[in-house]
């Protein structure tokens, strides 16, 4: 039986909360996906709940507050989340910021596309990939 | 006369004569005891261009010059002799051409038996070559002092192997203030400052000069007045012929003038580089905060069509759609008001006047009126300063303070508006541009959110907004504008507050001293 996947979508935008959202449930309806309106909130939720382990995160960049790198070193110290793929999720791609969070160790950098078949596409590969793995 | 032509002349011998008449590069003349010529070499022939035949009888005064014959120097000359047995003297003389020549004459006293001066031997010798090479290397000596001690733009001094001024040009005169009078005598350490004595740098640039041949330094240097010049220094060690130091040369250059446009340059390239990272953050600014909205245009727009018979979608996607777009127009919006701060920056001095703060708090409340009665809020002021700045300026940085207050609040607003005037001294953290000696401390607290004590300082930064968009609207750039109005005006803005118990903004402006 396949395990259901578990996401988290950190995002101070409602509107790229909603279009994440409707993208992923368009290429897996079967993933099960929490929302965050930014990174205090997000490290306040995994680490309240010790039995809340999602299988990938996206984060985005640009947030009050914490910013999505802060969000990331975070994250990356929590011991249950070392299998979990975290993606940055952001409307550019500075230099700077890919570098640092490919440093720290995030999967990958999504850019957020205008486009969404794009962002469907991306999901795509990204589920398909650990659906393999995780079988 | 007779006696002394027959003393001298007959009691010789022809060889010794002949020696004397042949002689040719002295003029030998016999002279009889009042100055008349009895004899004639060659030499004086050669020299003088008479023959013996023109000559002879005449007064030896027949070779000076008017104005020595005038001053009676002919016969002075032979009562000198008469008197100490001998004279010399150099000077100008006349050729039977009237040409001159120099001449070194020695005139020897002779005497008889019983010691009576009997006539005068005259040896003069053509030192005209001679003369005229030495007064060549003498005015080349004096034109060189002349040319050290007329020297304008450089000090140059002469020092004793320790360090004792024995020299002074009018350029160290114009470059340090004092007369030669003042400090030949003393020691150089005189022009350095109080630090640099103490350091012994003067000492060392001597060592240096001594050990390297020459020391080279730049540094602040005193005046006479006590105020102080850029110098450049070169210090050269003299020696003697045997290889020691007799002295040091020391060439002092004021540059002050082009140390200050270094230092021009320096705070102008400064500014560029601020200028540039600003730059940069609006390069970022463009790419990032413009294509969020820009984005999310096209991706409502996709939406839209894709859902186009969904009639519910389709609305609540539109005004998605218009909001963004409105978001778009309000970053292009601030970002001119922002981009316009520099360029009023430069126009600085036209723009300045005195603002009344109270008229331009009172047209800010005008433009709030309508939030302020829709959000109940209370807005209290004490009276308020006059100062110089830009009024278009001054009147953004009241208004998106108060608009910032009247936004991120939960209850009704209200804001407490206060001045006060603190001594330079008196502010906590003040950054080293602040110039003036006292400032308006103009406080803006309110009753609203607040923030957390830790983004005190991010809160300035171009696009840093700490609140969620859906919650609180804004482009965050209100609070970097009034950071750059407050330097602009040679003044500060920070910010206290605590979580829920709303925010105090410090705002200081410069005292219009003289008008208090």
């Amino acid at each position: 039986m396949q395990k259901i996947k578990r996401c988290l979508i950190i995002d101070d935008d409602h509107d790229d909360q909603e279009i994440f959202l409707m993208c992923l449930n368009r290429v897996d309806s079967d993933v099960n996906c929490l929302t965050a309106d930014d990174g205090v909130e997000a490290v306040a939720m995994l680490k309240s709940d010790s039995n809340y382990t999602p299988d990938f995160i996206f984060i985005d960049v640009n947030m009050p507050k914490m910013n999505g790198i802060e969000c990331l070193k975070i994250l990356k110290n929590i011991e249950r989340l070392k299998y979990t793929k975290i993606f940055m999720y952001s409307t550019t791609s500075e230099a700077s910021f890919v570098k640092e969070s490919r440093n720290l160790g995030a999967d990958d950098f999504i850019i957020k596309p205008s486009r969404t078949a794009e962002l469907k596409d991306k999901l795509a590969r990204i589920f398909g990939i650990v659906s393999v793995v995780s079988k | 006369m007779e006696k002394m032509g027959t003393g001298i002349v007959d009691g010789e011998t022809g060889l010794y004569r002949k020696m004397i008449e042949e002689i040719q590069d002295y003029a030998i003349i016999l002279l009889d005891k009042d100055g008349f010529i009895r004899n004639w070499n060659k030499g004086a022939q050669k020299i003088k261009l008479y023959t013996e035949k023109d000559i002879l009888g005449k007064h030896f005064s027949i070779f000076y010059l008017p104005e020595d014959i005038q001053s009676n120097l002919p016969q002075k000359l032979l009562n000198e002799a008469t008197e100490s047995g001998r004279a010399a003297h150099e000077g100008w003389r006349k050729r039977k051409d009237d040409s001159k020549f120099w001449g070194s004459v020695t005139i020897t006293a002779l005497h008889d038996d019983e010691n009576n001066v009997i006539g005068f031997c005259k040896v003069t010798r053509d030192l005209t070559d001679k003369k005229i090479s030495d007064d060549r290397l003498r005015m080349s000596e004096e034109r060189y002092h002349q040319m050290i001690s007329e020297v304008q733009d450089y000090a140059i001094i002469l020092l004793s192997p320790e360090g004792v001024i024995e020299n002074w040009n009018a350029g160290a005169e114009a470059i340090k203030g004092y007369k030669s009078s003042e400090v030949i005598g003393k020691k150089f350490e005189l022009f350095y400052t109080k630090e640099d004595r103490e350091n012994g740098l003067p000492g060392r640039l001597l060592n240096e000069a001594k050990d390297n041949g020459k020391a080279t330094q730049e540094g602040w240097r005193v005046r006479k007045d006590g105020s102080r010049f850029w110098g450049t220094i070169v210090i050269t060690a003299l020696h003697g012929k045997d290889g020691k130091i007799i002295g040091f040369s020391k060439v002092t250059r004021d540059l002050t003038h082009q140390k200050a446009a270094e230092q021009k340059l320096a705070a102008y390239t400064e500014e560029l580089e601020i200028q540039n990272s600003e730059l940069q953050q609006f390069a970022y600014v463009a790419s990032h905060d413009l294509q969020e909205p820009l984005r999310k245009i096209q991706t409502f727009a996709e939406l839209i069509q894709e859902h186009y018979d969904d009639k519910e979608f389709v609305k609540r996607y539109f005004q998605k759609l218009d909001s963004s777009a409105r978001r778009m127009a309000e970053l292009v919006k601030s970002l001119l008001n922002y981009s316009r701060l520099s360029r009023d920056k430069e126009e600085k001095d036209s723009s300045i006047t005195e603002v009344n703060l109270g008229d331009v708090l009172n047209e800010v409340k005008q433009d709030f009126e309508l939030l302020i009665e829709d959000k109940k809020a209370v807005i209290n002021c004490g009276p308020l300063p006059v100062v110089t700045g830009n009024q278009m300026q001054l009147g953004q940085l009241f208004s998106n303070l108060i608009s910032n207050s009247l936004k991120f609040s939960n209850v009704a607003p209200v804001i407490n508006i206060d001045s006060r005037i603190v001594k330079k001294e008196q502010i906590e953290n003040a950054p080293k541009t602040l110039s003036a000696h006292r400032y308006h401390l103009i406080t803006f607290e309110d009753n609203g959110i607040g923030f957390e004590e830790q983004y005190s300082k991010i809160i300035f930064s171009l696009f840093q907004r700490l609140q969620r968009k859906q919650d609180y609207a804004g482009t965050g750039i209100g609070l970097a504008l009034c950071k750059k109005i407050a330097e602009n005006h040679d003044g500060l803005i920070f910010a206290t507050s605590g979580l829920d118990k709303g925010a105090t903004f410090h705002v200081y402006l410069p005292v219009m001293e003289g008008a208090g």
